[in-house]
């Protein structure tokens, strides 16, 4: 059982392996940029946020917008370079594995590329500043982590199956992902918003990851709506994810 | 015998196109069977239902006994398939790629790891095997896919347009290969080269417009056009107004044109004379009787005319 999922995971596991390296270098360096110019540069200019230094507030949003965009990223190009430039998809569709098989196997691919690059620039993010957490809160951050990932990678999976021009993509990103991403309070709290506006906002997977993590990390609270939220919409993602592939190989 | 293929009555319909048109064969154990047909006929559409990829809009189809759709899965791991693109992980080295499908029909490693050794060593591909499929020439890469088809020993191999863009000594290589395979495995192949088909095949079904034309061996096939009189023609000059001139002789079929050379068939032997009246003898250099080469089949069966 599964044995295709695990296949394939070993697959992108050996590939990601061989480029770990320059993978890293180039995943953080986008956070660690945010990270300087917002936390450091304008530290001078911005009070603290919620009695939080803001180069604190933003650092655990910044790591989960690392491992979500990763887990969005290698997933929606994975399955879409697999299906439509190596048509290496077709070559798994004619061996005994199922069509779950493989979505599972690219959705855990995107997960643990997500889950390695978030962990990478926490650790940067550790060595290059002052700020520490305290080791215990991270128990309670990386359930965030891995759920974010894990719908983050769903969603990768359905714009990379649905999806055949490979602009499309990168228009998915800019117009979905990345104002999704901006909106849930990475930067600022969630309590600039205007009261109708809070309610939806808060709603919000996305949300839920942020807003959840970054309680996890600064006071080691889990917030039980948020993992909720997450739990409901990994769900939901995964299921639209394995159907959304399986009646794409029906076609 | 026992069949290896049974097709009854296989159809794919998109819209008002039937790709594939009640489509019946079988295919006995240990042979290889050919497939001929210009582009477009159906082949293609053909062999991804049979391997399970597409699913037929009516009819049925077993493989060694296991239905295409109750048991796709069986069907799966009895078959090896070499499609038309050269579909190999270009991020994994030739090893990786042939390691890969073996994990896909959970071969433990001791078992796989011979089987790898032995492919390699037969493609003649052991020392490159820590190589990238991006540094192999088209040859090579070719072998790859076959190789990495038959990584689990299939029982039956389908092979879509095996050959196409390999130069002759790397095509003479795969039907080699292919032609070592049997009796101990079945193998499906589809062509457009006649002369592979004449070479490799034991049988041969001509299909056009999602339908079977012919079915026989080679030279059952080419026996078919024997009444066809095929003549090829010489003349010292004039190809132009020869060519016009044949042309409109109404039991001149099929007829080729080379400078001044023609290739044509008669409507029957008694239009021999009328022909040579026509032309004269006056530039005649050449005139003989021409066997009919398998191509001369498909041409008479599926037309001239340049499909897209």
């Amino acid at each position: 059982m599964f044995r295709g999922a695990i296949a394939i995971f070993w697959r992108d596991l050996l590939v990601l392996r061989r480029s770990l390296f320059s993978e890293l270098l180039a995943v953080i360096a986008y956070p660690l940029t945010l990270y300087l110019a917002f936390g450091i540069g304008l530290r001078g200019y911005i009070a603290d946020v919620d009695g939080v230094p803001y180069a604190l507030f933003i650092a655990p949003g910044l790591i989960s917008m690392t491992a979500v965009s990763a887990a969005f990223n290698d997933s929606a190009w994975s399955v879409w370079f697999h299906r439509r430039v190596q048509r290496t998809i077709e070559e798994y569709r004619v061996t005994p594995i199922t069509v779950y098989d493989i979505v599972i196997g690219k959705i855990f691919s995107g997960f643990a590329q997500g889950t390695i690059k978030g962990l990478a620039v926490a650790l940067v993010i550790f060595m290059l500043t002052p700020f520490r957490f305290i080791p215990a809160h991270l128990l309670a951050y990386l359930p965030f982590i891995f759920l974010g990932s894990m719908i983050f990678s769903c969603v990768g999976t359905i714009c990379g199956t649905m999806i055949d021009k490979p602009e499309n993509i990168g228009r998915v990103e800019a117009v979905v992902i990345v104002p999704l991403i901006f909106m849930s309070g990475i930067f600022f709290p969630l309590s600039s918003y205007p009261k109708e506006a809070f309610a939806i906002i808060s709603l919000l997977p996305t949300t839920a990851i942020f807003e959840g993590a970054r309680q996890a990390l600064l006071n080691g609270r889990v917030a039980p709506l948020s993992i909720v939220i997450l739990l409901v919409t990994a769900v939901v993602a995964f299921a639209a994810a394995a159907l959304t592939f399986n009646r794409k190989m029906s076609e | 015998m026992t069949s290896a293929l049974e097709i009854d009555g296989l159809s794919k319909v998109y819209g008002t196109m039937r790709a594939v048109d009640a489509f019946s064969l079988r295919v006995q154990r240990g042979t290889i069977f050919g497939l001929l047909g210009p582009n477009g006929a159906g082949k293609t559409t053909l062999i991804r239902m049979l391997t399970t990829l597409l699913r037929p809009s009516t009819g049925s189809a077993r493989i060694e006994g296991y239905d295409i759709l109750s048991s796709a899965r069986t069907v799966r791991s009895m078959i090896g398939v070499v499609p038309q693109d050269n579909n190999l992980d270009r991020y994994l080295t030739c090893r990786e790629n042939l390691v890969l499908h073996a994990r896909m029909y959970a071969m433990a490693p001791a078992e796989y790891n011979r089987r790898i050794d032995e492919l390699l060593e037969l493609i003649g591909l052991t020392n490159r095997q820590h190589d990238f499929p991006d540094t192999f020439s088209g040859g090579m890469q070719r072998r790859l896919v076959v190789a990495r088809a038959l990584v689990h020993q299939p029982r039956v191999l389908f092979l879509d347009e095996p050959t196409t863009g390999l130069d002759p000594q790397s095509r003479r290589a795969v039907w080699n290969y292919v032609q070592s395979l049997t009796p101990q495995m079945t193998i499906f192949l589809t062509t457009h080269y006649m002369d592979e088909a004449d070479t490799l095949c034991d049988r041969i079904v001509i299909m056009d417009h999602g339908r079977a034309l012919v079915d026989g061996t080679a030279a059952e096939l080419k026996e078919r056009l024997a009444h066809a009189h095929m003549y090829e023609l010489e003349f010292s000059g004039g190809g132009e107004r020869y060519e016009k001139l044949l042309r409109e002789l109404p039991f001149v079929r099929n007829l080729q044109r080379t400078g001044n050379s023609f290739r044509l068939a008669l409507a029957g032997e008694e239009f021999l004379k009328p022909l040579m009246d026509r032309i004269g003898g006056d530039d005649i250099r050449k005139i003989c009787l021409k066997e009919p080469s398998l191509e001369d089949v498909f041409i008479e069966l599926t037309g001239r005319e340049v499909r897209e």
